[in-house]
């Protein structure tokens, strides 16, 4: 049993390579698509969206069509981005449309029958969408059952409690209760430059801050692809929608909300340990447990998040068309609103078989199937056939995402 | 070495485990010493799983003791046998594919900034010490910002290797690591085995590689057979067929077969 030592001391220096550099810059572009320049093609394919109906419709490039587009992808874009967490982990949440339903109908509730102040009733009502969120991800986790049928269960409850809750009428009105205010407002010249400056100040602020970490670590740094090229793409396309929008009334109160929710969801996901394992989960959950991750609790809370961003963006819709009804939050089973806000994640290049896409997809398949609808519309093509396009947008999304899941695991 | 022998520093004692009517591991012993490498082999079902299980403290055994640095140990599972020094790499590796490198050295033990950045990972630093640790291991040609996943089979498991390694173990224990693996990626793996050992580690590896790895990249290699004991080699004065008769029963089995 002695360790034998006749050429022990040989093979170890025979083994001492010289050594090589460790190298940085080997990932190709496939393996690149496929984690954080997912949403390339999508963006390209807005692009070219773009292009095709401004050339249909004299319209389309307005800037007051261009307000009502990205009002119009507010509501489910903001779905989308919370969704994203919880497919991020490998589950899905068919209950958001009807969350962010009953979320509406109870904010209008406690403004219209309780009188409670309007900060306190949209709380509330996000509140609610938080805790119906923990509450699947805590039946999901602790039962294990698949999350696709608990939440369709949840979403039916839910639009039966969203009738029980609304009057006999049907319908709340929220014209001049207040609510209305947080859709209707603009913001326009020196506020708005000062936000999309301070966005932009931010988002240099964090790249630098990266810079210099790696700097004092001794690592290889580039100022110009880790800082200003970030910056300045991010900063040229908020400063042209900026001044796309200035011609017209300013920058709308939901698309700044959206733009600050999509920040922190960014930054959450992206930055922070509670980001990263949200992918390791969603890749191998058996690894993540093994290396000490609390799975169930982080499952749960990306379901929360989706919860709570589902009410806020059925808040804001409420506030948009004015009222709460039968039909706030897709009406029974979730109808369109679940199925574009799905389909805005999953076209953002968020996979569907989880631990892969990024939180900013959200934004880009929000803004892709508010386009394609916009500029049907322009053109004045029938609902049947951008119902037909959207889903099969949807098809071609999901093809592809199998499409770099396969690429991925054997590149 | 030529100072004072190296007592062991894990050893199982008459280990035995039967699940349900199955007997998987009859008094079975086994030590493991600082600075070598112990090759267990076996064929299908001669318990060489059961085993590392047992060690890893995954599988309690029916009977038989656990000893570690010389004292009778009854520890209350893996977690505890880990902190006590005992790393085990699974056959799986446990690697997340969607993650790179740097991220998959350090999942579940992340630096992270304090909570008003909202833990935000200290990415620098993790990438500055997983570039040390891996060029401590002569890893140097693994690029550190790779998805695991679209690496070669022979530096996930070495990603996976260098993981057990961040936690400072007094012993590894690897599960067929060298399974899935081509000759010269298996003699990599080999190599890094044999630097974990001359850093004062005690390793236990689990392989079929007779010829190509046992041989080559071990000290001792221990036989089981039907989940018992059967043969014990030094390494250095056995061969191939030895072992190999040893693990199929030998002449035994030809006697029985006639």
């Amino acid at each position: 049993m002695r360790p034998d030592d006749r050429e022990r001391g040989a093979m170890s220096t025979h083994s001492v390579n010289p050594p090589q550099p460790v190298s940085l810059s080997r990932r190709g572009l496939r393996e690149r698509l496929g984690s954080e320049l997912s949403f390339v093609p999508v963006a390209l394919g807005l692009v070219a969206l773009f292009v095709f109906f401004a050339a249909e419709s004299d319209v389309f490039l307005t800037s007051r069509n261009l307000n009502n587009l990205l009002v119009q992808a507010t509501v489910t874009g903001i779905i989308a981005l919370g969704l994203v967490f919880v497919l991020l982990v490998g589950e899905i949440d068919l209950s958001v449309a009807a969350t962010s339903g009953i979320a509406s109908v109870l904010m209008a509730k406690l403004v219209v029958d309780a009188d409670l102040p309007i900060p306190l009733a949209v709380l509330s009502g996000v509140l609610s969408g938080v805790a119906i969120g923990a509450a699947s991800g805590r039946w999901i986790t602790l039962i294990g059952v698949p999350s696709f049928v608990v939440t369709l269960g949840v979403g039916l409850v839910l639009n039966g409690i969203q009738l029980l809750l609304l009057p006999n009428t049907g319908r709340y009105n929220l014209l001049n209760t207040g609510v209305e205010r947080l859709a209707a407002t603009y913001v326009s010249g020196l506020a708005a430059w000062l936000l999309v400056l301070s966005g932009i100040v931010a988002i240099a602020c964090l790249r630098l801050a990266d810079l210099r970490d790696r700097k004092a670590e001794g690592l290889p740094t580039s100022l110009l692809g880790s800082v200003v090229t970030p910056t300045a793409l991010i900063g040229g396309a908020m400063i042209a929608i900026l001044l796309f929008l200035e011609g017209q009334r300013g920058l709308p109160m939901p698309v700044i909300l959206f733009a600050l929710l999509l920040g922190v969801m960014a930054y959450l996901a992206g930055q922070t340990r509670f980001g990263l394992h949200l992918y390791a989960i969603g890749a191998n959950a058996e690894a993540a447990r093994r290396a000490g991750i609390k799975v169930e609790r982080i499952k749960i809370a990306a379901f929360a998040i989706a919860g709570g961003m589902a009410a806020f963006g059925g808040i804001l819709a409420a506030s948009r068309i004015l009222g709460v009804s039968v039909s706030s939050g897709g009406g029974v089973g979730g109808g369109a609103l679940l199925l574009e806000s799905i389909a805005a994640a999953v076209i953002g290049g968020v996979s569907l078989f989880g631990g892969r896409g990024r939180v900013v997809g959200a934004l880009f398949g929000a803004l892709i199937i508010a386009t394609v609808s916009n500029g049907l519309n322009l053109m004045g093509v029938a609902n049947e056939a951008r119902l037909i396009v959207t889903g099969l947008l949807l098809i071609v999304a999901v093809s592809i995402d199998r499409g770099i899941e396969k690429a991925a695991s054997h590149g | 070495m030529a100072h004072e022998p190296d007592a062991p520093i894990l050893s199982l004692r008459g280990v035995s485990k039967s699940f349900g009517g199955v007997k998987a591991l009859t008094d079975v012993s086994l030590d493991l010493v600082p600075g070598t490498v112990v090759a267990l082999v076996g064929d299908n079902g001669a318990g060489k799983s059961t085993l590392v299980k047992t060690m890893a403290g995954v599988i309690r055994p029916d009977r038989g003791d656990y000893f570690f640095e010389g004292r009778k140990v009854h520890h209350s599972g893996p977690a505890e046998v880990a902190a006590m020094g005992v790393q085990t790499v699974y056959q799986d590796l446990a690697l997340c594919n969607n993650l790179d490198a740097v991220q998959n050295l350090y999942l579940g033990r992340e630096e992270v900034g304090p909570w008003w950045t909202g833990f935000r990972l200290k990415r620098a630093r993790a990438e500055r010490r997983s570039k040390d640790v891996l060029r401590r291991m002569r890893l140097d040609s693994i690029a550190l910002d790779r998805n695991v996943g679209a690496m070669s089979g022979g530096q996930r498991q070495n990603i996976a290797i260098a993981r057990s390694i961040l936690w400072e173990p007094k012993v590894v224990l690897l599960d067929e690591p060298t399974a899935a693996l081509s000759h010269s990626a298996a003699a990599q793996v080999g190599k890094l085995v044999r630097d974990l050992a001359g850093q004062g580690l005690a390793v236990l590896v689990i392989s079929h590689d007779i010829h190509h790895f046992v041989l080559d990249n071990t000290d001792r290699i221990e036989v089981l057979r039907l989940g018992r004991n059967a043969a014990g080699f030094d390494s250095s004065d056995v061969t191939g067929e030895q072992v190999v008769n040893a693990m199929v029963g030998g002449n035994e089995a030809i006697n029985a077969a006639g």
